[in-house]
């Protein structure tokens, strides 16, 4: 029985473990033809770097701490950004959302502000800011806004008003008609819009690292590429790659888990 | 209560209010004095308006611009939308490029600028490039999902009536596919639209109003911003208008989603 269930098991880890091999194994072969192609020396080495080097390169930067230092610095200002920029959504979206006076007053120059791309706001900011940290966390707090704003209104909107009236027929307080009834309804349209402001404002953070910081991944790269380095180009592209997929992973899993009670 | 029996005409007055007051705000606070303020009172942008529509800057900057964006999105989206459906079509080719792709999505569109701009300079084509990246992966997800998410029940049925191969990509996992493919490229032409001028501020060759904002901000000149800025939303609200027609158009036979 117990060697049964075993095997049974041990079937299925192995058979895990050849699914991950086969979807692997594109992506190894792949590698391995970069790096027969750039070691050919058809292209030269600033234009075609083996991979192996470029990983010797992450490891050196990783060792001497300087990726430490550009990636505490990115995510340092995408925390701060996003949490202000969130902060800021969420009230803005509550208060178009709850009073009607409010949307007639604010919600046609939201909309038109809306229309503009946030890497075009990125050379106004510069004439108002500088090029310092608070335009960076500015550009980050604006790129997160808008979604998180959105999604806040929509999921306030969105409540049944049914749902309303049976408070009122329980006699609910004001104060319990928000924690029992507004808040559980709208997060999981909050905590989506969150979860699209965060990686927006991954992406926006990158581009204005590359057009002016004295830290980060993107001035990594964007240094890289004025030196001529494509070692450490490519290094900052994996790690920014690498920082987006768990940005994203990690806002899904959060995300799930707070609509959880939908499918219940 | 009393907001709630607002007349339309009320409503659009009152959503007036906030743009005037801010406007009037800065017109007063230019006067004052502030550095970054000064140089460009409300006043002052009329005559910015007149000054690049009468140069020709800017129907230069938005022409190169739109033409930079569309090529970028007919190449990426067209690209992006045959391999999506490719790789929902057969399998074996989603085994082998579909982790590579997946694995490249995760970077940043704006991430593979210095990369492409060492590979190819940064010029025109190195641009159009990262428009094309930009576009390239909404448009392969999108159609990707719709082409390997058609009913089975359709399927079915064409079974029931012989369908070769061929017939069946026609008439069911095509047209199947198709909302779907118009979302891709709904969302892939708005990120050609952000792709673009991210990589005009970025790179900053020859015309466009990436680069224009770029030289403006350079020159301290606030109010050719500004009306750069404005354009760019006027532009990008337009393609958006045009999309969710050509939408409606094309799917007039989808029931109405809910």
């Amino acid at each position: 029985m117990t060697t049964a269930i075993l095997r049974g098991a041990g079937g299925e880890l192995g058979r895990s473990v050849a699914a991950a091999l086969t979807s692997a194994a594109p992506l190894l072969i792949l590698l391995a033809l970069w790096q027969v192609a750039s070691m050919s020396h058809i292209f030269p080495p600033q234009i075609m770097m083996p991979p192996a080097d470029v990983l010797h390169t992450l490891f050196k930067m990783a060792q001497s701490g300087e990726l430490e230092r550009h990636v505490s610095d990115s995510l340092f200002r995408l925390t701060i950004g996003f949490v202000i920029g969130a902060a800021a959504g969420l009230l803005f979206g509550a208060a178009i959302s709850l009073s009607r006076l409010a949307e007639a007053a604010l919600s046609p120059l939201f909309m038109t502000l809306w229309q503009v791309p946030v890497i075009a706001v990125v050379p106004l900011l510069v004439m108002y800011l500088g090029i310092g940290e608070s335009f960076k966390i500015a550009t980050v707090a604006i790129a997160a806004f808008f979604p998180v704003a959105i999604a806040t209104f929509d999921g306030i909107r969105g409540v049944p008003k049914a749902w309303f009236d049976v408070g009122r027929v329980y006699r609910l307080r004001l104060a319990d008609t928000i924690g029992l009834i507004l808040i559980p309804a709208t997060v999981p349209a909050v905590v989506t819009g969150l979860r699209i402001g965060l990686t927006r404002a991954w992406v926006v953070l990158v581009a204005t690292e590359l057009l002016a910081a004295d830290s980060g991944i993107g001035q990594m790269m964007e240094m890289g590429r004025q030196l001529f380095q494509i070692d450490v180009v490519l290094a900052g592209v994996i790690v920014s790659g690498v920082i987006g997929f768990l940005i994203d992973r990690g806002a899904r899993a959060i995300e799930s888990r707070a609509t959880r009670w939908r499918t219940a | 209560m009393s907001a709630r029996s607002l007349s339309r005409g009320q409503r659009i007055a009152i959503g007036f209010v906030a743009p005037v007051i801010l406007i009037a705000l800065w017109q007063w606070r230019a006067g004052s004095g502030n550095a970054v303020i000064g140089m460009a009172p409300p006043s002052a942008l009329f005559n910015a308006l007149g000054e690049v529509l009468r140069n020709g800057t800017l129907l230069a900057d938005a022409s190169a611009t739109l033409t930079r964006t569309f090529v970028g999105f007919f190449i990426g989206a067209s690209l992006g939308t045959a391999i999506g459906i490719a790789t929902a079509l057969f399998p074996l080719l989603n085994r082998i490029i579909g982790p590579a792709l997946h694995a490249l999505r995760q970077v940043p569109m704006i991430g593979w600028l210095p990369l492409i701009a060492l590979w190819f300079g940064s010029g025109e084509g190195a641009e159009r490039i990262v428009v094309c990246v930009a576009a390239f992966f909404p448009a392969m997800l999108n159609s990707h999902a719709g082409a390997a998410g058609v009913e089975r029940r359709f399927l079915d049925v064409g079974r029931v009536y012989g369908l070769d191969r061929l017939q069946r990509l026609r008439f069911i996992q095509l047209p199947a596919a198709l909302p779907l493919v118009m979302t891709g490229l709904t969302q892939s032409l708005a990120f050609a639209w952000i792709g673009t001028i991210g990589g005009e501020i970025l790179m900053g060759a020859n015309a466009g109003l990436g680069v224009t904002m770029q030289q403006a901000q350079m020159q301290q000149r606030l109010d050719i911003v500004l009306v750069a800025v404005a354009t760019t939303a006027a532009l990008g609200f337009g393609i958006n208008l045009i999309l969710q027609h050509l939408r409606r158009t094309l799917l007039r036979w989808q029931p109405v989603l809910p």
